[in-house]
């Protein structure tokens, strides 16, 4: 059985890469000397994070929600775009849209796994994980060719929290696995923050407790990059854009929760046609984004006063100071 | 003394002579039949000889042979009891020979000698009248269908009694003329009505342009959200059927027994929703018998296919070819049959194994898994899938107003009008319908102005289109001008026909 996954699942080219660095070599992480409990030595494939630059972990749930998905995927996009290195564990939803941010950011990412670094686990995000062999690494305390184990993964989330300097939950249920990454990351004593969710939401559960323990409330990229000590300069840069009175209307019932078209016919008051012209309308400006079929949710673009400005405006100074 | 019979056999969905010829002689009492036959067509031996003699017909001690010409071609069902019993009538000498000349017969025979229904006779009467057989002699049961041709006579009989007055006495065949149930248009009555549909106005409005346009249509919506209440009304705003098309639907029907019992030909659209484990002979058509399968059932109406994921992916690629053509050919050792195909498509599914996806409140799929369903779907198909919208859950407010939704007559009278224009438009081309232009065709019919050209453009780009929904969003839209009555594509169709676009393989990534 364990054979046959390895032969499914890895390519020798992959397993040539594979470098083995012990806790007495100069490369080994600094970070995890510290602590009790770490790996006697690491696997890794690409690199090993820069000790010079910082880092952060995001986490979530696998289920995720559209609106954690986009808040993942922005803050990693942002983050990584100020230099910072983003650290997850390569599962569906949440850890999978971080790292697809900080790619697309144009950072580096880094993934920490709880099977061998040759195996793409879940298969179905093998872009990513090809991508972060190029641009970052993947690392894991097993073995080559050590099959995903569900027991394997709660304990490759102290080397998440250990190798990063703050820890960010997206979205969590009460009882969640990344409550356990954030748990270890106070007992490491790094800075745990969480992102806010509706009251009542069941995804939002966990986030908001660890917000009532202390969390750092995470309302935007820049309260992370403040706490990280990196100064950045704020340069705006709005596009005009203008809104036709419908789509306006349209526009100002849709969030970042899916919403359908039948929802938005009954609330807008016009006809079925009406507000399908001005949806198409505003998915052609890109401000909103066709998730399934015909729901729909915001993109990242904000629109204040008919202007629409992004995170993408940000620009960031004197990386790590 | 020899006789012979005329009846008819039906391969696929036409009907084919078959001559009946009864030879009693002297010689050791025997009773042979040949003629390449099925074990049913054998059996009609005893069937009929007892029939004879519960009907009080002695049956003598002679050699007799029964030869079903031509006999080459297999015969198949119960429908040669009715031709023998009248070929030994005759050869026995009950009947005058030229008085059981030049009668079409079909029908199985009971052992108390009662004509039982077949099927298939609408194809036979049809034979009767091009070959101008004196009448036709049917089981009663039948007459409906058969008795649905003008420039046919037509008796429907009950048993070998009524067969044996029928044969001797002429005035009885003008007493027992079955009346005619011609066809008329306009007669058309559903159960079912889209005035029905509470809320759903996005999936009322694509359900209109599909039906205008003849596109194929798919639904995507939690369970329970009204998906086959809508697509069970798809008939019903669809054009009143023309003669040829109540024709064509009535002989596949014929063939499969299905008319027995009713009356006249086809007068309202098929609608036929098969269950997602059907197999692909029950869909396409085939069996040891070749019968019509379920998109021939459902030609010139609609085929629903409920929970589209659900079934098994061969069973889907069998559609491609029939819906591109409008008709199967089904090739087998004993011969190749063609079946109507021209039905309409609706496709309904859920979003995701549980069906709430992207409510994460209540979906419990991972993304892989929501993935993994939308995938079991061969892509080809979806591709062939024109319009596509969403159906949400009905709020308990909306089930309980009575409000004054429109009825399938208005809504029909639309797609009429839509359905002429594109008529006259496509005089002289092979397709008909809007869904059917082909992409090379599209340029000559649907020309863009400048500023409708620019917005495909940003259309194209930003929202990643493919040549083959590029094109699938001119037909919608041209569908759309059509029901405005424009001649021109503009800037609101297209962004209408954008809305309504098939689903692209990036939404189940998120």
């Amino acid at each position: 059985m364990e054979e046959l996954y390895n032969r499914r699942n890895t390519t020798s080219k992959q397993s040539d890469g594979i470098q083995y660095i012990q806790q007495n070599h100069a490369a080994y992480p600094q970070k995890l000397l510290c602590y009790k409990g770490m790996p006697k030595g690491l696997y890794v494939l690409g690199k090993l994070p820069d000790k010079t630059r910082k880092s952060v972990a995001i986490v979530g749930a696998r289920r995720s929600s559209a609106y954690g998905n986009q808040i993942a995927k922005s803050f990693a996009k942002e983050l990584a775009g100020a230099g910072v290195q983003i650290i997850s564990g390569m599962a569906w939803g949440i850890d999978g849209k971080a790292h697809e941010g900080a790619l697309e950011g144009g950072g580096d990412t880094y993934a920490v796994l709880g099977c061998g670094v040759d195996i793409c686990y879940p298969s179905g995000h093998r872009k990513i994980y090809e991508a972060m062999i190029q641009r970052g690494g993947i690392l894991s305390e097993q073995p080559p060719g050590m099959p995903p184990i569900a027991g394997h993964f709660p304990a490759r989330n102290r080397i998440i929290s250990g190798l990063s300097d703050l820890v960010l939950v997206v979205e969590a249920k009460e009882r969640s696995g990344s409550l356990i990454t954030a748990d270890l990351a106070l007992e490491q004593g790094k800075d745990v923050f969480a992102v806010p969710g509706r009251i009542g939401d069941e995804m939002s559960k966990g986030c908001l407790n660890l917000i009532k323990q202390g969390a750092g409330l995470a309302d935007s990229p820049l309260v992370l990059l403040e706490a990280l000590g990196i100064k950045r300069n704020v340069s705006e840069k709005s596009v005009k854009i203008v809104l036709e009175k419908n789509e306006d209307i349209v526009y100002s019932w849709i969030r970042l929760q899916p919403v359908s078209l039948e929802e938005l016919v009954k609330k807008t008051g016009f006809g079925s046609r009406e507000v399908l012209f001005a949806l198409v309308g505003l998915e052609l400006k890109g401000c909103i984004r066709e998730m399934q079929k015909n729901q729909y949710v915001r993109t990242d673009l904000r629109i204040t006063n008919g202007e629409i400005s992004g995170y993408r405006g940000v620009t960031s100074k004197g990386e790590n100071n | 003394m020899f006789s012979s019979i005329l009846s008819a056999t039906v391969l696929g969905m036409d009907a084919y002579l078959v001559r009946v010829e009864v030879d009693i002689c002297d010689g050791l009492p025997q009773f042979s039949m040949v003629g390449d036959l099925a074990p049913e067509v054998r059996e009609a031996a005893d069937r009929v000889r007892t029939a004879l003699r519960n009907t009080g017909i002695s049956f003598p001690p002679k050699k007799v042979t029964i030869n079903l010409s031509p006999a080459h071609i297999r015969k198949e069902g119960t429908r040669f009891d009715l031709p023998i019993a009248a070929g030994l009538l005759v050869a026995l000498g009950v009947v005058p020979r030229d008085y059981a000349e030049n009668i079409m017969m079909v029908g199985e025979i009971g052992l108390n000698g009662a004509v039982r229904p077949v099927s298939g006779v609408l194809q036979t009467v049809m034979l009767a009248r091009q070959m101008k057989s004196k009448f036709c002699i049917i089981p009663r049961d039948n007459r409906g269908e058969g008795a649905s041709l003008p420039g046919i006579l037509v008796v429907g009989i009950e048993s070998l009694k009524e067969l044996l007055e029928c044969l001797l006495s002429p005035s009885y065949i003008e007493a027992h003329t079955e009346a005619l149930h011609l066809w008329e248009p306009e007669c058309a009555s559903y159960s079912v009505d889209f005035c029905e549909v509470n809320g759903q106005h996005g999936a009322r409005r694509a359900a209109e342009i599909a039906a205008a346009g003849m596109h194929n249509f798919l639904m995507i919506g939690s369970p329970g959200s009204g998906k086959t209440m809508i697509a069970q009304r798809m008939p019903t705003i669809l054009p009143a059927l023309t003669m040829e098309e109540s024709l064509e639907i009535s002989k596949v029907y014929s063939a499969c027994g299905l008319l027995v019992g009713k009356e006249g030909l086809a007068k309202v659209r098929p609608f036929r929703a098969p269950h997602h484990t059907i197999s692909a002979n029950a869909l396409a058509g085939g069996g040891k018998k070749i019968l019509p399968g379920e998109i021939s059932l459902a030609t010139r109406g609609v085929l629903f296919l409920d929970e589209l994921p659900e079934f098994s992916r061969n069973v889907l690629e069998v559609l491609r070819q029939p819906m591109e053509e409008g008709w199967v050919t089904i090739s087998r050792v004993n011969g190749k049959y063609s079946f109507p195909a021209h039905f309409q498509m609706i496709a309904a599914m859920n979003p995701c194994r549980c069906g709430f996806y992207p409510d994460r409140q209540r979906c419990s799929c991972l993304p892989g898994e929501v993935r993994r369903y939308i995938h079991k779907i061969s892509w080809p198909l979806l591709d062939r899938m024109d319009l596509c919208t969403e159906v949400s859950r009905v709020e308990y407010t909306d089930l309980l107003k009575k409000t004054e939704n429109e009825s399938s007559a208005r809504i029909r009278e639309r797609v009429e009008a839509a359905h002429r224009i594109q008529k006259e438009r496509y005089v002289g081309c092979d397709w008909q319908f809007n869904a059917r232009l082909p992409s090379a065709a599209i340029k000559r019919f649907c020309p863009l102005n400048p500023k409708e050209e620019q917005l495909m453009e940003t259309a194209f780009e930003k929202m990643q289109l493919s040549a083959r929904a590029y094109h699938r969003i001119i037909r919608v839209a041209r569908t759309i001008a059509d029901l405005d009555k424009e001649e021109q594509i503009r800037e609101s169709h297209l962004l209408e026909a954008i809305g309504y676009r098939q689903v692209d393989q990036k939404y189940w990534e998120e």
